[in-house]
C-alpha cells in the first residue's frame, strides 16, 4: 500500500498525457515547418508577381525553355531504356536474377550528382566533342543490336537456346553490346565518309547552320538520363510486377504470345502505374541541378538545337543568387523561379502518388474478383 | 525461313527490353570501373620516361596520355613535367614521331614539394652544413633525413639538376617525399601508393587543389552531416510517430503523408533557396542585428556557415526519415501494441518500451539514407554556406571549439569546384577523380548498409508470423 | 461446484444469476457499434467469479468484440461508440473514475496469435511488473518464477531465461503470454480463441492450464471450437449476430439446449 502511494498512478497518467503532447507539438510543427517552405515562396516571390507580373515571366522564359529541354533530352534517353528494362524485369527475367538486378539499379540513384556531372562535364563532353559520329552511331546502334542478338538466338540451335535463355538476357548481352560498341566505333570512319563527307560537324554546320558547343543538350540529356533512370525504373518496374498475374494468363491462354500479353494487357493495366513513374521521372529531370550546372554551357539562350546548351532554373538559382542581394528583382525572379520549380515537381508527385494508390485500389478490387 | 516466322512471333521486343537493362549495368559498370581506375590509379607511382627529340630537346615526366592530331597522320603524347619553378609549365605535349630515343633512367627521381608542385630531375648532391655528398652517398644522406624532424632536416640542402640540365638549389625541409619510381619494386610502390592514398585522405589541398588531400573536405562534410542527424533524427520521429500512433486517421492525414512524401521529390536547390531566405537572410540576420551588432557591416550569422548548411539539410531529408520511420511503425503488428496496453501499460508507455524499440532500425535506415541523400547533396549548398577553401576548420581548440557560424568545405562542392573552377584543372583532375571515388564510395557504402539493415529488419518480421 | 449445478427442478432452466459475492462481472444491456454498425445489442448476463465461462457462435457474431469491451481496447479505436454497462466488481468500467490502465491490469488479456514482445523471456514476464511499482529484483525474480509456473511454462525455460521470446514455438509463446498477464495478478483473465492458431498438443496444454487456473482467478474463454467449451468451461454463453441467444452451465447448454437455434449451432447443422 505505501508502495503504491510512493509511486501513484497520476504521475504515470500525467507522464503519458505530456509526452503525447510533446509528439503532437512536435509533429504538427515539423509539418508545419515543411509547410512552411511553400509559405516562404510565395510571399518572398509575390511582390515581383503584383509588380510586374508579365514582364516577369517573359525573362523567365529562356530559363523555362532551358528546363524543358534538359527534361525532355534527358526523358528522351531515360524512358525507353528504364521503361524497356522494367518490362523485362517484371515479366522476362528469371526471378533469381531479379532480386539482383533490381537492388543494383536502383543502388544508380544513390550516386551524387555532382559526380554524374563531373564525368559528363570533364570526360564524355569532351570525348562526345571528338568523335560525334561516333556517338550518333553508337545510340542508334546498340539497341538495334540487341534486336539483332533476338534474331541470331530464334536462328541458333536448340542446345544454344537453352545455354543462353531469354530469362538471363540481360546478363550475357553485356558483352554482345560491348562488342557491338567497339564494332560500331570501328565502322564509324567509314559511315562518315560515305555519308558525311568525312567530318559529321562540319557538315552539319554546312547543311543545316548547326553550331556545335561542347557542352550542350545532348550531354545534359546523356547524364541526366543516366540519372533519371533507376527511379523511373524502380516505379515502373513495380507498377508492372503488381499486375494480377492471371489477368497475363488469360489473355496467354486465349493464345496472345507473352509479349503481346505485355503489350496489349500488362501496360493497358499498369498504365497509370508507368505514368506515375514518368511523372516522378520528369520531376527528378526538372529539378537536377549539378549535373546541368557542370553539363551544360549555362547560356540562356532560346535554342531548339541538340547541339547548344542550355540554363535551366534550378542552374540559375546555383549560379545567381548567392550573388543576388536580398530583396532586389534577381533575387526575387529566383524565389519564383524556385516556387515555379517546388510547385511544378509537388503537383506532379501528388498527381503520380494519386494515380498509384488508385491503381492499388483497383488491382485489390480485381484479386477480389478474380 | 521457319526461324523468321517464330522470331517474329515471338517478336524482338523483349531482347530489346533485355538490352535496355544489359545497357544500364553497362553504364552503370563503366562509371565505377572508370572511378576506381582513375580515382586509384593516379596514386600509383608510374615510370617516368625521358625522352630526346629529333631537334636535340629532352623532356622527363610522365607519359599521361596520346592524342591523335588532328588533320594529319600521326599522335601527340602528353607528360608530365613537373618543374614549374624551372620552366614555368608542368605539362608538355610532344609529337609522337619526333622521338628519337625513349629511356627510363632508375636514378630519374620524383620530389613532391610543399610549394611548386613536383620536380622531377636527378640528384646531383647533398650539402649538409657545409660538407658535400654526391652520387650514391647523396642518395643515402637523403634516405636518412627525410624521417627526421622539420628542424634537424633544415641543414640539408639538395643540389638538382632537370634533365634540361640546369642545376637548382632545394632546402630538404620543403621536400615532402622523394621517390625513384623507375627503380622501385611491387612492393616499394604498393607501400608508395598506400601511403599516398593515405596522404590524400588525411591532409589538405596543397598547391590550389592540385596536390595534397581532401582532409577538411571529408571532415567538413562529415560534420556538417553528423550536426543534421543530430536535427533531423528527434524531429523525423516525432512527426512519424505523430502521423502514425496519434493523429486521427482521417483523411487529412492522408492527405499530409501524401505531402511528406511528395517532399522528397522536391529539388534540393528549392530548399536552398528557403534556407538562404529563411535562415541565412531572415534569422541569422536578425541574430546579427541583436549579438553581434559590432562586427556589422561583416555579417556573422547572417552568411551561410555550418549551422544553416546543416539545418537545411535537415529539412531536405525530414521526408526520408519520416517515411522510413512510418514504414517501420505500421510494420508492427497492432497486437504488440494491444498486448501492452492490455497489461496496463499508458500510450507512452506502450510508445517507448513496445513501439519504439521495434521500429529502431527502420529509424536508423531512414537517419542512414538521409545522410547518404545529404553527403551527396551540393546544390543547396552553394547557397547556404559551403566554402571553396576554408581558412579556419569549423571544429577546433578555440573555444566554443564548434563554429557554427564558420564556412566548411565539402566533398562534393570541392569536386565541383576543382573540376570547373581550378586554376590548373589539367593537374587537379586525377585528384578529382580520387575525390569522386570517395565521395561514390561513402554514399554507396550508406546506401548497402541501410539496405541490409532494412532487409534483416523484414527477416526478423517474417521469422516472427 | 457450487453454483454450476444449480438448477432450478421444476422449470429445468438453470440459474444464471448469481449472488453478489460469487458475480464478477455484470454486464447491463450492453451495445457496441463499429462506426454506427451494431456490433453487440444490448447483452446481459453475469460472469461468476472462480469459473471459466466460454462464449460460443459463428464468426462475426460479436464475441471478440465482446471481450475487448470488458478490457476497453476499443478505447484506441474513435469509430467505436458503446452504451448499457459493464461492472467489474460492482464498479462501472466506463465510470469516469475508473482508472484505465489499473482496469487493464485487473482485466488481462490473451489473444488469439501468441504475441510475446520482442525481448527476452525474463523481460516479457517483467514488463507489466515494472509498469507497476519499483521491486527489489529478489521479489521480482519470485514474481516471475511464480507466473511461469503457474503457465505450467517454468520447467521448459527455466534455463534460458534471457533468450528472446521469439525462439519459444507457438504453444510456449502462448502460455508465456498467460505468465507475462498472471504476473501482474489480475482478476480476471480473458481468453480470445487463445489456442487456435496452435497445433493438438499445445492446445491440450492450454487447456489443462485453463482449468488450472480458475482456483486463482475468473476466466472467460471465447473459442469457436465446440469440444473445447465442453471440456473447459462450467458455463457457456452462445452468441449469434451480436445478440445473447443462451446462456447456462456448459453441460446444460450442450446436453439440453433451451433453444432450437442453439442446438442447431451446436450440433453443427448451421452454415
Amino acid at each position: 500500500m505505501t508502495r503504491a502511494r510512493l509511486f501513484p498512478q497520476p504521475l504515470r497518467h500525467l507522464q503519458d498525457r505530456i509526452a503525447t503532447g510533446i509528439i503532437t507539438a512536435g509533429g504538427i510543427g515539423v509539418l508545419l515547418a515543411i509547410l512552411g517552405i511553400g509559405v516562404f515562396l510565395v510571399w518572398e516571390a509575390a511582390p515581383l508577381l503584383l509588380h510586374s507580373g508579365t514582364d516577369s515571366l517573359a525573362m523567365l522564359s529562356p530559363l523555362a525553355w532551358g528546363t524543358l529541354k534538359a527534361a525532355l533530352m534527358a526523358l528522351l534517353f531515360a524512358l525507353p531504356l528504364a521503361l524497356g528494362a522494367a518490362a523485362y524485369t517484371a515479366f522476362f527475367m528469371s526471378a533469381r536474377l531479379r532480386s539482383r538486378i533490381k537492388p543494383t539499379l536502383e543502388m544508380m540513384e544513390a550516386i551524387p550528382g555532382v559526380v554524374i556531372g563531373f564525368i559528363a562535364g570533364m570526360l564524355l563532353a569532351p570525348w562526345v566533342e571528338r568523335h560525334l559520329a561516333s556517338t550518333l552511331m553508337v545510340i542508334v546502334w546498340l539497341p538495334l543490336s540487341a534486336g539483332l542478338a533476338g534474331l541470331v538466338w530464334h536462328l541458333a540451335s536448340r542446345r544454344w537456346q537453352r545455354r543462353l535463355p531469354l530469362s538471363w538476357a540481360a546478363l550475357w548481352l553485356i558483352p554482345w553490346l560491348m562488342a557491338m560498341f567497339i564494332l560500331a566505333l570501328w565502322l564509324t570512319p567509314l559511315v562518315e565518309q560515305t555519308f558525311w563527307d568525312g567530318d559529321l560537324r562540319q557538315y552539319l554546320h554546312v547543311a543545316f547552320g548547326l553550331d556545335y558547343v561542347t557542352r550542350n543538350a545532348l550531354i545534359v540529356g546523356l547524364a541526366m538520363g543516366f540519372a533519371v533512370i533507376p527511379s523511373v525504373y524502380s516505379l515502373a518496374e513495380d507498377a508492372l510486377n503488381e499486375v494480377p498475374r492471371p489477368l497475363m494468363e488469360g489473355a496467354q491462354a486465349l493464345g496472345a504470345s507473352r509479349w503481346q500479353a505485355v503489350v496489349k494487357v500488362a501496360l493497358a493495366a499498369a498504365g497509370p502505374g508507368l505514368f506515375s513513374a514518368v511523372m516522378i521521372g520528369a520531376g527528378r529531370a526538372v529539378g537536377e541541378t549539378m549535373i546541368v550546372l557542370m553539363a551544360s554551357s549555362n547560356a540562356a539562350l532560346l535554342s531548339a538545337s541538340p547541339f547548344e546548351g542550355m540554363r535551366t532554373m534550378a542552374a540559375a538559382i546555383a549560379i545567381e543568387l548567392p550573388e543576388a542581394t536580398a530583396g532586389g528583382t534577381t533575387y526575387r525572379m529566383l524565389v519564383l523561379a524556385a516556387l515555379l520549380l517546388f510547385l511544378f515537381t509537388f503537383l506532379v508527385n501528388t498527381l503520380a502518388e494519386l494515380v498509384r494508390q488508385r491503381l492499388r485500389r483497383r488491382y485489390q478490387h480485381l484479386g477480389n474478383t478474380s | 525461313m521457319k526461324w523468321l516466322k517464330s522470331a517474329m512471333q515471338q517478336g524482338i521486343w523483349p531482347w530489346l527490353c533485355a538490352g535496355c537493362v544489359a545497357l544500364s549495368l553497362l553504364m552503370l559498370g563503366a562509371l565505377l570501373a572508370l572511378l576506381l581506375t582513375r580515382g586509384l590509379g593516379h596514386f600509383w607511382p608510374s615510370a617516368l620516361d625521358e625522352v630526346t627529340l629529333q631537334n636535340g630537346d629532352v623532356v622527363a615526366g610522365e607519359a599521361v596520355r596520346d592524342l591523335p592530331l588532328p588533320n594529319r597522320a600521326g599522335s601527340e603524347r602528353l607528360y608530365f613535367t613537373g618543374n614549374r619553378d624551372v620552366d614555368d609549365a608542368r605539362w608538355r605535349w610532344v609529337p609522337v614521331d619526333t622521338i628519337k630515343q625513349q629511356t627510363r633512367p632508375a636514378e630519374l627521381l620524383r620530389l613532391k614539394r610543399r610549394t611548386w608542385g613536383d620536380f622531377i630531375g636527378y640528384l646531383e648532391a647533398v650539402e649538409v652544413g657545409g660538407e658535400r655528398f654526391s652520387g650514391h652517398d647523396a642518395w643515402e644522406q637523403v634516405q636518412q633525413a627525410l624521417p627526421l624532424p622539420a628542424p634537424q632536416r633544415a641543414r640539408f640542402q639538395l643540389i638538382l639538376r632537370t634533365p634540361q640540365g640546369d642545376t637548382l638549389r632545394q632546402p630538404l625541409s620543403t621536400v615532402l617525399r622523394i621517390e625513384a619510381p623507375n627503380a622501385m619494386h611491387v612492393g616499394q610502390k604498393l607501400k608508395a601508393w598506400g601511403s599516398d592514398v593515405w596522404q590524400f585522405l588525411s591532409q589538405g589541398p596543397r598547391a590550389a587543389n592540385t596536390d595534397g588531400g581532401v582532409w577538411p573536405a571529408i571532415f567538413g562534410t562529415m560534420l556538417m552531416v553528423i550536426l543534421m542527424s543530430v536535427i533531423v533524427t528527434p524531429f523525423g520521429v516525432l512527426a512519424a510517430i505523430y502521423l502514425n500512433e496519434i493523429a486521427h486517421q482521417g483523411p487529412l492525414t492522408r492527405l499530409v503523408r501524401i505531402g511528406v512524401r511528395n517532399l522528397a521529390g522536391v529539388p534540393s536547390i528549392v530548399y536552398g533557396v528557403f534556407g538562404l531566405g529563411v535562415f541565412v537572410y531572415g534569422i541569422g540576420g536578425s541574430l546579427d542585428a541583436w549579438f553581434f551588432d559590432d562586427a556589422l557591416p561583416s555579417p556573422t550569422f547572417g552568411t551561410g556557415g555550418l549551422l544553416w548548411a546543416s539545418l537545411t539539410l535537415a529539412l531536405l531529408t525530414l521526408p526520408v526519415v519520416i517515411v522510413a520511420t512510418e514504414e517501420g511503425l505500421a510494420r508492427i503488428p497492432d497486437a504488440q501494441r494491444e498486448g501492452a496496453v492490455a497489461l496496463g501499460a499508458t500510450r507512452f508507455e506502450m510508445l517507448k518500451r513496445i513501439v519504439l524499440p521495434m521500429a529502431t532500425p527502420a529509424m536508423l535506415t531512414g537517419v542512414i539514407l538521409a545522410v547518404a541523400r545529404a553527403a551527396g547533396e551540393v546544390a543547396p549548398l552553394m547557397l547556404v554556406g559551403v566554402a571553396r577553401l576554408a581558412p579556419q576548420m569549423p571544429l577546433d581548440g578555440e573555444f566554443p571549439y564548434l563554429h557554427l557560424e564558420r564556412k566548411f568545405m565539402h566533398l562534393g562542392y570541392h569536386l565541383f569546384d576543382t573540376a570547373f573552377h581550378g586554376e590548373d584543372v589539367q593537374a587537379a583532375i586525377p585528384l578529382v577523380y580520387a575525390t569522386a571515388l570517395l565521395l561514390v564510395l561513402i554514399v554507396l557504402v550508406l546506401n548497402l548498409t541501410a539496405i541490409l539493415l532494412r532487409h534483416h529488419l523484414r527477416r526478423q518480421r517474417g521469422s516472427e508470423c | 461446484m457450487l453454483a454450476s449445478r444449480h438448477v432450478d427442478q421444476a422449470t429445468q432452466a438453470p440459474v444464471t444469476h448469481f449472488p453478489a459475492d460469487q458475480c464478477c462481472l455484470e454486464i447491463d444491456q450492453f451495445s457496441l457499434a463499429y462506426a454506427g454498425k451494431p456490433a453487440l445489442q444490448r447483452l446481459t448476463l453475469q460472469v461468476p467469479r472462480h469459473r471459466v465461462t466460454a462464449f460460443i457462435g459463428p464468426s462475426g457474431c460479436g464475441k471478440s468484440t465482446f471481450l475487448r469491451a470488458i478490457n476497453r481496447l476499443h478505447d484506441l479505436n474513435e469509430s467505436v461508440s458503446h452504451s448499457g454497462e459493464i461492472s467489474l466488481e460492482g464498479h462501472n468500467i466506463h465510470a469516469p473514475e475508473m482508472n484505465v490502465t489499473e482496469l487493464r491490469r485487473r482485466v488481462g488479456m490473451v489473444f488469439q496469435t501468441p504475441n510475446p514482445f520482442p525481448m527476452s523471456i525474463y523481460e516479457n514476464v517483467a514488463f507489466g511488473l515494472r509498469l507497476q511499482k519499483r521491486l527489489a529484483k529478489r521479489q521480482r525474480d519470485d514474481i516471475i518464477e511464480w507466473a511461469l509456473t503457474s503457465a505450467a511454462l517454468w520447467d521448459e525455460v527455466k534455463d534460458r531465461l534471457h533468450r528472446s521470446a521469439w525462439q519459444l514455438s507457438g504453444g510456449q509463446q502462448q502460455r508465456l503470454v498467460i505468465a507475462r498477464t498472471l504476473a501482474v495478478q489480475p482478476d480476471v483473465l480473458l481468453l480470445d480463441e487463445p489456442a487456435s492458431a496452435l497445433d493438438p498438443i499445445s492446445t491440450l496444454k492450454i487447456e489443462e492450464l485453463i482449468r488450472n487456473l480458475k482456483s486463482q482467478l475468473t476466466l472467460v474463454l471465447v473459442t469457436h471450437n465446440m469440444q473445447q467449451a465442453a471440456r473447459v468451461s462450467d458455463y457457456t454463453a452462445f452468441l449469434q449476430q451480436g445478440e445473447l441467444v443462451e446462456y447456462g452451465p456448459t453441460d446444460h447448454v450442450f446436453t439440453n439446449p433451451r433453444l432450437q437455434r442453439t442446438e442447431n449451432y451446436i450440433t453443427g447443422r448451421m452454415a
